[in-house]
């Protein structure tokens, strides 16, 4: 119970900040956009109780799978979600998790430095090691199904 | 937790740090035949680095430990928003056809070149994180659910994560300018590769193809943005159950064949 009270101040809190930076940098009014956040923030909580309840799989899993549910065609309301939630740039919510992530690199700077460049290195191996994988796979099935 | 809660200097840090990396706004810059876009979220990570001990001394030890407390939880909402931009388009998706579902699998070979890789390179359990795969916001989020973002791990996705932001859009673009000019791949399959979960990659992809096939534009978009919106949809799922277990089956197949020994925890 505790857990979810906290989760519940902290999804709050970041809503504030990210309807702030929403207004700031992508022009949607603070009232424009609460319905929209108010869903978000709804949408996490039922996650945070699923996992807390229901079965312990990672609330990243729920919370996609709820956000989904709700904006899919044909369920209850679901345009007037997805009309509200877009009021919410995608973008706005990556400013603040960032910045958060940012306060805290501070103290992980040292074991950055060490990792570094080799991160660099392997996210390009992971950047082209995904994109050639797929693209041969795309190739072969279409090639297979006559579309190319 | 609660600790973190409090610790009212850091949701005000934050707040600054937020406003101005969005009064910036985004940057971008043409680099030959590509696009740098350099979004709000690189500035606050940027600045936020710099508040610490060692630079401008803004936060101690404690807000920094209080602050990435909070990170993995504030993802949330940003995956409640992602859920929101796929569940429109389920059902055209789910049209798209085998040759999408298909090329998903080729996160399988992110991890298969990305793993040994980064273990030559000398990293341990980041690994798992950096390379399993392409690291885009739920790949961050799950990994953060299930090993926490301070950990090697989370060092490893985040790095990964960082990296994409910053060298993605240009990285795709050269990419798929380059592969059209070798002629190996069709355009239809660069296009559908391009859907990797983010939206800015698919984008610069999806964009130079277009310039090199005109004829072809309305194909290559409307199979980059489904491939896109359909990693987005399975992109999770893909890696809790599928290339996460498989990263670490590799990741420990490797270090016993390297060290003569499984890691000791």
């Amino acid at each position: 119970m505790r857990k979810i009270v906290e989760s519940a101040i902290v999804l709050v809190l970041v809503g504030v900040i990210t309807l702030i930076g929403n207004r700031i940098g992508y022009g949607f009014g603070l009232l424009e956009a609460l319905p929209g956040m108010a869903v978000l923030v709804a949408i996490c909580l039922l996650g945070v109780l699923a996992n807390a309840y229901v079965f312990k799989l990672p609330t990243v899993l729920y919370v996609i799978t709820f956000g989904m549910i709700v904006t899919l065609p044909g369920f209850p309301g679901s345009e007037q979600f997805a009309a509200w939630v877009g009021k919410v740039n995608f973008l706005a919510l990556t400013t603040p998790i960032l910045a958060y992530a940012g306060v805290g690199i501070g103290k992980d700077l040292p074991a950055l430095k060490k990792t570094g460049w080799r991160i660099v290195a392997v996210s390009l191996f992971v950047m082209a090691g995904t994109y050639l994988a797929s693209a041969g796979i795309a190739q072969v099935t279409l090639k297979f199904l006559g579309e190319i | 937790m609660t600790d973190a809660i409090k610790n009212v200097k850091v949701h005000l840090v934050v707040l600054v740090l937020v406003c101005v990396s969005e009064l910036i706004g985004i940057l971008k810059f043409d680099v030959g035949p590509g696009t740098l876009v350099l979004l709000p979220m690189l500035y606050a990570v940027f600045l936020g680095t710099f508040l610490g001990p060692k630079f401008l001394k803004v936060v101690n030890d404690k807000d920094m430990l209080d602050s990435s407390t909070l990170v993995s939880l504030t993802l949330m909402l940003l995956m409640a928003r992602y859920g929101t931009l796929v569940g429109p388009k389920f059902f055209e998706i789910l049209k798209a056809g085998p040759a999408l579902i298909l090329q998903e699998f080729g996160n399988i070979g992110t991890l298969v070149i990305g793993i040994p890789i980064a273990m030559f390179l000398g990293l341990r359990r980041e690994a798992v994180g950096a390379a399993h795969s392409i690291a885009r916001e739920p790949n961050v989020a799950l990994i953060g659910d299930i090993y926490g973002l301070d950990s090697p791990e989370g060092r490893g996705v985040m790095g990964v994560y960082i990296c994409g932001t910053v060298f993605g859009t240009i990285f795709y673009g050269l990419a798929a300018s380059f592969l059209s000019v070798l002629d190996v791949f069709h355009p239809y399959a660069l296009a559908m590769a391009a859907g990797v979960g983010s939206a800015s990659m698919m984008t610069a992809t999806v964009g130079s193809l277009s310039a090199h096939y005109p004829a072809m534009a309305d194909k290559i978009q409307a199979f980059g943005v489904a491939s896109n919106t359909l990693s987005g949809l399975d992109g999770v799922y893909m890696s809790m159950f599928i290339a996460l277990p498989l990263s670490n089956k590799l990741y420990n197949l490797l270090y016993r064949l390297r060290f003569g020994k499984t890691e000791e925890a």
